[in-house]
This record gives structure tokens, C-alpha cells and sequence, in this order.
């Protein structure tokens, strides 16, 4: 493996930047930034928001209590029609609901996470201002092709996970992830004369449980 | 349908002059059509979800300083981004030019013993013109875009960085789609032609083990990467193969995470007029088990480096590839991008396409403006394209003004008889009489010249100009001064 013409590169960008001094570190500290950084909404709007957002992608929502997590899981399965779903492996026992053919992700291959029909999983965020779900991909969010190939993701929020700006996810993250991703309605394309069409390659249908765990 | 009769010529070093280009597209009115309908919806999108952010200017100074914070730094930002992105189980390479580019990658393609490779829509690949020189070499590229698809079924080149495909319209794609995937019933709603590229694709999605992408950031902080996208084949790419090459440009590089934090949310509003895309991927180095387990980044120059020095033309590195500036901009909006011979069109093309060509080749892009403005307006990251088209109209015009050949051009001819007018009153007044004789003939009752001859009469084609007066501002000025003192 060669290097390629790293030297021959980082010279040509030294060389034309050899007249501008100033710091890197303080310069990056000294970076304009007074945009929102918080939200300003109460609990209750945020959490309207984050709904309104979410059906306006045509996600499917259902609000639910703690307490009625499970219930709801199952009902909203059952409602999908589908039988056989995957699950992460950290996805928790009590979430897999009867009467269906689960498929735990313990080194699932393609073909097999292919063949469900919907997946099931936790996620680390959510953001009210753009719709968007905020997947790190823990054990309980499963590996980043779980959520990909099945046509139907249902997707478990806590209220508490809920935040009203981006810069507030950023803020949540005590350590930058090493795997993320944000969904923001399913997957859509408008290459063909502008006009948007649900459900080109990822899942056709999101579908939103959000928990109003004491927040 | 009127397929596209000429194949567009992409490559800056052969393609025609701009207003040479511009001719056979500005009579196709179907692509005008098409290209004012597509520019028109994202335009009207993006300007409602601008207006509703009430934090759009602090974002558009905080994007803009960040970008141009990082190519002050860019050498230590690069380095510390491949020390990282190493660390994580990713193999670095750096390209000085094109070739040396396709050359790595074919390397690399050629270890993996590869016949096909699965693509994410890149702008730079097509600026390096790797698929050709992949399909020289005996492997076929599949683009997975949903645009893209249809410009490689369809033999047509890309006319825009976010919807490349924004000149076809349905019934052509039907056509491209029916007679390339064998589907003679296809129908001709967008629905249905979406649904026969996801068929048509899932296949090779399973089946094909190496991918190649573009880069839209490189997290220097973490060495992680991000592709931002809407259809999900982009994360079908970077999930399901065993191998992934990503092609990124060298200004491609962000500080740190954190920095997402801004440039996700002007990126989406000005390309596609979202809140947010669809999908959002962030991977660094290989992930065992998840994810493909080879991981190489080609760093590519190609002539980057050279836009460092000044900060006038630094600032055309700035940009995230929105495409704002396309769909706001008078000229492209009748245009369309195939007239640019690039694959970067419109006004950020007008500057960027010349500087990687050294200003050896697309000397008349930075004449393809009215200079209006409204692409500074737009940009997201604040980049002031007017100043850097006037600026490389004045280098272009400076080295057309050395070449010995340019001496009796009737322009430069014509300048310098210019400046010797406007150098002395006495021989502008002159001036003034001549030419107010020399036009009679030409100037119709309306006070309007309608037609000139010679040089005169590249104004005349497209425009009107006004007669000259028959009393200049000077004449009827001492004629009341006299007046007056009667």
C-alpha cells in the first residue's frame, strides 16, 4: 500500500497557506456562534411538535404511558399485520410480543434480516424541530443494517429522549458516536420532476411509540 | 421523447465556450421546461423553510466561519482527520490530480477482485471521470442514486450536484427505464418509476461486495465520516458490502462533530428545502460487525490547493454542495447545467470549474453571470461568488491581453481606443459627435437600435440598446448656461 502523494499534497497546501498565522485552537474557540443552542418551548409543545413533525413524514405516532409500553408494542404489531420481525440483540425481553416469528439479531445474515418484515427498536434522541430520530446504534438500537432492509421500523421514543433543536442532540452527546444515524421520515426521493415518493431503498413505513415517561 | 440530441460534453478541457453551449439549450423548449419546473419547487421550498427560521443568519456566520476557519488550517485539520480515520481501521490515501485518483481506486478494486461496484452519487467521481476509466478496466459502476440511475441508463450527464436529473422528465424516464430494464409496460408516475429502480436495485445491493462514495464531511476531531442522502442507497451502500472506498475532496473536512451541528441544518433547508434529509449516516473506521470491514478514504487535490492562497478565491472551497446557488440563478434557470461543460454548473461552477482548470481551459464560465447577486444571497456559507467572478474575469482577461494573437481583436482594439477618448475631454466630446453620427443610420424611430453590425452586433442579439440622445448632458448645459445669460 503506497501512500499516494501525501507530501506532494500537504506541501502544496502549506505552501499556499504560508501567509496566514493565527492559532488553530483559538481560532476554533473564537468561532462565531449565536445561533439557537436551546430550544425555548415547553414540555408539552416540544413534544406536539416532535408528533406533528413525524406525521408530516408520514411516520405513523402513538402515544402511550409507561406503563402501557408493552400493550402498545403488541397492538401496534398486530395492527402492522406483520409476523415476522427482527430485534437487536440489547432490545428488551419485554418488548417482543407474542404470536410473532421474532428474528434476535445474533449475527442475523443479510438474507435472513431481508426476509422480515418490520424490525423493532429503542432509539438515543429525538429532535422536534426537524422530526428526526437519532439512532447511535447500542444493543437496544441494534447494527445499522437491522434498521435498513426491513420494510417496516417501529421505533420506540421516550419523552424524556425528546429535545427541541439539533444543537441540544449535540449537546447530549457526552462523547462524539462512532456509528449515528438520524432519520427524518422514511426514505423519499423527489428525482423525478420534483414530485416526492415514500419508500425508495430504506423502509417504506416508520412507525413512532412515544412514551411520556416522566419527563 | 426528445432525447438529448447532442451527448453533453463534461469535460472543461474539450467542452464548447459557454454562449456555444448554451445555443442548443436555450431552442429545446421541453429541457427549459423541465429545468424552470424543477428549479421553481425546490426554490419556493427552500425559501419558506428559510423564512421560518428566525436563527438563519447566525447560522449561515457560523457555517461560513467555520468553513473558511478550517482551509486556513487545512494541512493540520487533514492530518489529524487520517491520523484518526487510521486509528479507526480506515486506510487513508492521498490523490495530487485525477488520474492519480482513478489509478488508487482501481488499485484498490483490483484487490478486491472486483467485475462491479455499487455507487452513491459522487460529483467528484464524475469530476475524475471514474467510470470510464472503470469500465476501461473491465468494471462496471452502478449508480444507486435514483438520478443518477437514470442518467447512466439514459446515456446523459448530470446537470445539477443535488438532482442531477432535474432536465428529464417522467415520460423520458419512463422511456430510459421501459427499453434499459425491459419493462414495456411501465407506466410513466413517478411512483412506478421509483418502484422499478428499487427492484431493479435490490438485487445488486445484496449481491455486490464493493462500494464507492462521495464524502459530504470528514470530522477531523473523530476521523469519522458522513453521507447525507434521502433515498436510503446510500446507507445500502455503506452498510451491506464487505468494502467501501470513499472519494473526497480535501476541503471536505470539518473540525470537530459538534460542527454537524450547524451544517446539517442549513445543508438540508438549502439543497432540497427539508427541515432535515431523510437519512443521515455517520460511521467511523470499520465497525466489526457492522458494516463493511475495509474502509478506504481517497483524499483527491486535483487542483484544490492552488485556490489556498488568496482568500478571494480560498472561499469557492467553502461550499457544501447545496446547489442553492443553481436554482436562484437567472442564467442556469434557462440554462440548465449541460451548458457549463462540468459537472459542477451554475454559479459555484463558474468559479470552481475554471480554478481546477488553472484558467487554462472554461475561460468564458466567469462571463456566464449577470453578476446579479442572488447566489450570494442563497449561499449558505456566505460565499461571495460575484467577487470571485469578477476577479477571474480580470485574470482571464489579463492573460488574453499578453497573447500576442489578442492585439488586433476588435475588443481589445476597441478598449484601447477607449482609453485614449476618456483620457481628454476634447476627444471625448469628439467622440461623442462621431458616434451619435455614426449610429444615425442604425437607430429607428422608437430611439432604439435594434441591430449592429460587426462586433457591435453581440449586444444586439439578445438586447435593445438605447439610441444616443441628440444634446449629451454637457451640450444642454452650456446651451441654458448662455441662455441664461442673455
Amino acid at each position: 500500500m503506497t501512500a499516494g502523494s501525501r507530501q506532494v499534497v500537504l506541501e502544496r497546501i502549506r505552501a499556499g497557506l504560508a501567509e496566514i498565522d493565527g492559532e488553530m485552537q483559538t481560532g476554533y474557540a473564537e468561532l462565531p456562534r449565536l445561533y439557537n443552542q436551546r430550544g425555548s418551548m415547553s414540555v408539552e409543545a416540544k413534544l406536539a411538535l416532535m408528533v406533528e413533525r413525524l406525521r408530516e413524514y408520514d411516520a405513523e405516532v402513538v402515544e402511550c404511558p409507561e406503563a402501557a409500553l408493552e400493550a402498545t408494542i403488541a397492538a401496534q404489531i398486530a395492527g402492522s399485520g406483520r409476523r415476522v420481525l427482527a430485534a437487536p440483540a440489547g432490545l428488551p425481553k419485554q418488548w417482543l410480543a407474542g404470536g410473532v416469528d421474532w428474528r434476535v439479531d445474533h449475527d442475523l445474515s443479510h438474507e435472513q434480516i431481508e426476509e422480515a418484515e418490520g424490525v423493532v427498536t429503542a432509539s438515543f434522541c429525538g429532535v422536534a424541530d426537524s422530526g428526526t430520530i437519532v439512532l447511535h446504534h447500542s444493543p437496544a438500537e441494534g447494527r445499522r443494517v437491522l434498521t435498513l432492509l426491513p420494510d417496516w421500523h417501529l421505533c420506540v421514543l421516550r419523552a424524556s429522549q425528546v429535545v427541541e433543536t439539533l444543537p441540544e442532540y449535540f449537546a447530549r452527546c457526552t462523547e462524539p458516536p462512532r456509528l449515528a444515524t438520524y432519520i427524518s421520515g422514511p426514505s423519499a426521493t423527489a428525482d423525478i420532476e420534483m414530485t416526492r415518493i415514500k419508500g425508495v431503498h430504506g423502509p417504506r413505513f416508520l412507525s413512532v411509540v412515544l412514551v411520556q415517561d416522566d419527563v | 421523447m426528445n432525447a438529448p440530441v447532442n451527448h453533453p460534453v463534461m469535460d472543461p478541457r474539450v467542452a464548447a465556450p459557454f454562449p456555444e453551449a448554451a445555443l442548443p439549450v436555450l431552442r429545446n423548449a421541453q429541457l427549459r421546461k423541465n429545468v424552470a419546473h424543477a428549479t421553481d419547487v425546490i426554490q419556493t421550498k427552500r425559501n419558506k423553510l428559510v423564512a421560518e427560521k428566525s436563527d438563519w443568519l447566525e447560522l449561515r456566520d457560523a457555517a461560513s466561519a467555520i468553513r473558511a476557519h478550517t482551509l486556513e488550517h487545512l494541512g493540520e485539520y487533514l492530518e489529524q482527520f487520517e491520523e484518526r480515520c487510521t486509528a479507526a481501521g480506515g486506510v487513508v490515501h492521498w490523490a495530487a490530480d485525477a488520474e492519480e485518483a482513478c489509478a488508487i481506486i482501481l488499485n484498490l478494486l483490483r484487490e478486491e477482485q472486483a467485475s462491479e461496484v455499487i455507487k452513491i452519487k459522487t460529483m467528484t467521481s464524475a469530476e475524475i471521470q471514474l467510470n470510464p476509466a472503470l469500465e476501461r478496466a473491465g468494471i462496471h459502476a452502478i449508480e444507486t442514486d435514483l438520478a443518477e440511475l437514470i442518467l447512466q441508463l439514459g446515456d446523459d450527464e448530470p446537470s445539477h450536484v443535488v438532482v442531477p436529473a432535474l432536465h428529464v422528465n417522467r415520460s423520458q424516464v419512463r422511456e430510459i427505464f421501459a427499453r434499459r430494464m425491459g419493462l414495456e409496460d411501465l407506466k410513466d408516475d413517478p411512483q412506478a418509476l421509483t418502484a422499478a429502480a428499487r427492484t431493479y436495485l435490490r438485487k445488486k445491493f445484496l449481491s455486490v461486495p464493493t462500494a464507492i462514495s462521495g464524502a459530504n464531511y470528514l470530522i477531523a476531531e473523530t476521523g469519522g465520516v458522513s453521507i447525507v442522502e434521502s433515498e436510503g442507497n446510500g446507507r445500502m451502500c455503506l452498510t451491506l458490502p464487505r468494502t467501501m472506498i470513499m472519494l473526497a475532496g480535501i476541503e471536505k473536512v470539518l473540525p470537530r462533530f459538534r460542527d454537524l451541528e450547524v451544517m446539517l441544518q442549513v445543508l438540508a433547508r438549502s439543497a432540497t428545502g427539508e427541515r432535515m434529509n431523510p437519512y443521515t449516516s455517520l460511521w467511523t473506521g470499520v465497525t466489526p460487525g457492522d458494516g463493511p470491514q475495509r474502509f478506504h478514504v481517497v483524499l483527491l487535490d486535483n487542483g484544490r490547493s492552488a485556490m489556498l492562497k488568496r482568500e478571494v478565491e480560498r472561499q469557492t472551497l467553502k461550499c457544501i454542495r447545496c446547489g442553492a446557488c443553481m436554482n436562484t440563478c437567472p442564467v442556469y434557470r434557462q440554462t440548465g447545467g449541460h451548458a457549463y461543460g462540468s459537472v459542477y454548473p451554475g454559479p459555484i461552477g463558474a468559479i470552481l470549474t475554471p480554478q481546477l482548470m488553472k484558467l487554462e481551459h472554461a475561460q468564458t464560465l466567469p462571463y456566464a453571470s449577470s453578476l446579479c447577486g442572488a447566489c450570494y444571497d442563497v449561499c449558505p456559507v456566505k460565499i461571495n461568488i460575484p467577487e470571485v467572478l469578477i476577479e477571474l474575469r480580470a485574470q482571464v482577461t489579463d492573460r488574453e491581453r499578453e497573447s500576442e494573437r489578442r492585439f488586433f481583436d476588435p475588443i481589445y482594439l476597441g478598449m484601447r481606443m477607449a482609453n485614449s477618448v476618456f483620457a481628454n475631454a476634447g476627444r471625448f466630446k469628439a467622440a461623442q459627435r462621431m458616434a451619435r453620427i455614426a449610429l444615425q443610420p442604425f437607430t429607428g424611430k422608437d430611439g432604439w437600435i435594434h441591430k449592429l453590425p460587426g462586433t457591435g452586433g453581440r449586444w444586439t442579439m439578445t438586447r435593445d440598446l438605447r439610441g444616443l440622445p441628440d444634446q449629451t448632458f454637457r451640450e444642454w448645459w452650456e446651451k441654458r448656461e448662455k441662455e441664461r445669460a442673455q
